[in-house]
């Protein structure tokens, strides 16, 4: 009987791990790292308070598409990121030189491994966790998972730096280079294969959480889709603990500017000229979903108040609390006529879900920034 | 190639650290503890409980199993293992006071992925094998 003890790396016998299937499954997750870092930072820099340069309103649909392919990359990096570290696994268990200079390199090329296994594992978790609207954790998760992912593409520009020659080598030689298994068993192209199949399996029963059309397909995914007037909520009025103050009989939505207070009534609002845009609301969540909204132009509203154009305006619910109750609206949005104070979704009266009495839609812009419950606008 | 490496390498180690620092500046020791209990729990739960259980599954399917058997198991493993590691959440998570949110079975979707992956690679296997032996010796 064979007593226990640590592996060393040759004790992995399985001929599948090869430079020749880490080097391919490696490339498709750095792509799909880079797409979430990517993403992510523009998600990050859209959900700033007050960017120095305003994200662009055009086009409409700009969050929703980077969102959801944030989301969708990250989805996909899952079965990836298994599979790559099921192939350098026994690599875990050099054994480190003797002191010398290579045990320097060696410890140090350690060290950026762990920090791109630690932090992609991170990235990944807490990502699938926050779709989710679960935080079992003590910190922010904007912040943590920003900071995050700068260790994560960093630990991972070190480690394409140091493989880089062993990739270059193993890409153009054909995976199978030893011929079949002996035994029978699988390839190391059925391993790539069944690698991209999962990946695929992966965006299939989740993606139409973004992509309307695989809504049916998506059996795993967050969201059926369904909600009040067919469109689903992030924070519901029970939630955000509005109700009363928006189903009161006093309701006037306060427009202030240079001392000036006017106040619109829902019959103020209804009586004004009455527009339709079609415009989407995406949450950083991943889900989006594109509706038909009606009510008032924001410039309309704003012209009324006397606020003249060009202005920067800050838009505040009727919530009491809540880290997205205000948000400000750069002068681009506030002009642009696509940029409604709805009053009306789908052709029905908006409902307290989704923001009665008055919300704000405007073009490419996050959800949590598409203010709901509308109650005081300022100049 | 070693100029190029030089300079991915020491971009690498600058943005890493700037991410070390965005983490340590922005976070309070609470959050931090929690943060750094999430980034090493995934890295122990990866390679002293996942990664064992996978390589010790290996070994006893390459001694118990036929090969095709086993390249079959292999890729229904691939495919279902990481799918149901990724609907954890959904599958045991948080009941969420939003109606709008969680609002799926996903108990018989999973069941029903699950039976699809299995159907389709056990008919891609009897294909292949038939391919196979079409195409050994007693074939041509």
């Amino acid at each position: 009987m064979t007593t226990l003890r640590v592996p060393e790396t040759r004790d992995f016998s399985s001929r599948l791990r090869s430079p020749a299937v880490t080097s391919r499954i490696g490339i498709a997750l750095g792509i799909s790292f880079g797409v979430c870092f990517v993403t992510g930072l523009f998600s990050h820099y859209a959900q700033l308070p007050d960017p120095v340069v305003p994200v662009p309103t055009a086009p409409a649909w700009g969050y929703r598409v980077t969102q959801g392919v944030h989301v969708l990359s990250g989805t996909a990096a899952v079965p990836l990121l298994l599979v790559k570290l099921w192939t350098v696994f026994p690599r875990l268990f050099l054994r480190p030189p003797r002191p010398s200079r290579e045990l320097l390199v060696h410890l140090a090329e350690r060290a950026s491994i762990a920090a791109l296994v630690a932090s992609s594992v991170f990235l990944l978790a807490t990502g699938l966790v926050n779709i989710t609207a679960w935080y079992p954790w003590d910190f922010s998760f904007r912040t943590t998972h920003y900071a995050v992912a700068w260790i994560a593409i960093g630990s991972l520009a070190v480690h394409v730096a140091v493989k880089l020659p062993v990739v270059r080598e193993a890409l153009p030689r054909d995976v199978d280079d030893d011929g079949p298994p002996a035994g029978g068993g699988l390839t190391r192209r059925g391993l790539v294969r069944a690698t991209w199949g999962a990946a695929g399996v992966a965006l299939l029963a989740t993606a139409g959480n973004s992509v309307g059309w695989l809504r049916s397909v998506s059996v795993l995914s967050v969201r059926s889709g369904d909600g009040p007037q067919g469109l689903p909520v992030t924070r519901t009025a029970r939630a955000a603990g509005v109700a009363a103050a928006a189903t009161s009989a006093a309701y006037a939505l306060e427009v202030s500017h240079g001392g000036r207070t006017s106040a619109f009534t829902l019959e103020d609002l209804l009586s004004m000229p009455q527009r339709t845009e079609t415009l989407p609301i995406a949450c950083v969540e991943g889900w989006s979903e594109s509706a038909s909204w009606g009510g008032v132009r924001l410039r309309d509203v704003l012209d009324a108040a006397g606020v003249p154009r060009g202005t920067t305006v800050s838009v505040e619910s009727l919530e009491e609390r809540g880290a997205f109750r205000r948000s400000t609206l750069p002068a681009s949005y506030a002009d642009d006529d696509r940029t409604l104070v709805a009053l009306v979704l789908g052709g029905e009266p908006l409902s307290i879900d989704h923001g009665f009495p008055a919300r704000l839609i405007a073009p490419n812009r996050p959800g949590v920034k598409q203010t709901k419950w509308l109650g005081r606008i300022s100049a | 190639m070693r100029a190029t490496r030089g300079v991915v390498g020491a971009v690498g180690v600058v943005v890493g650290l700037y991410g070390a620092w965005l983490l340590l500046s922005r976070t309070d020791t609470d959050q931090l503890v929690s943060a750094v209990l999430w980034l090493g729990g995934g890295v122990v739960l990866h390679d002293a409980v996942l990664a064992p259980v996978v390589v010790v599954a290996g070994v006893v399917a390459a001694r118990a199993l036929p090969g095709t058997v086993r390249a079959s198991l292999a890729v229904v493993a691939v495919v279902l293992g990481s799918l149901t590691l990724l609907s954890l959440p959904v599958l045991f998570g948080r009941e969420p006071a939003n109606p709008t949110l969680l609002d799926r079975d996903y108990t018989t979707g999973w069941l029903l992925v699950a039976s699809i992956v299995v159907v389709v690679v056990a008919c891609g296997t009897l294909v292949l094998e038939r391919r196979r032996r079409g195409a050994g010796p007693g074939g041509r």
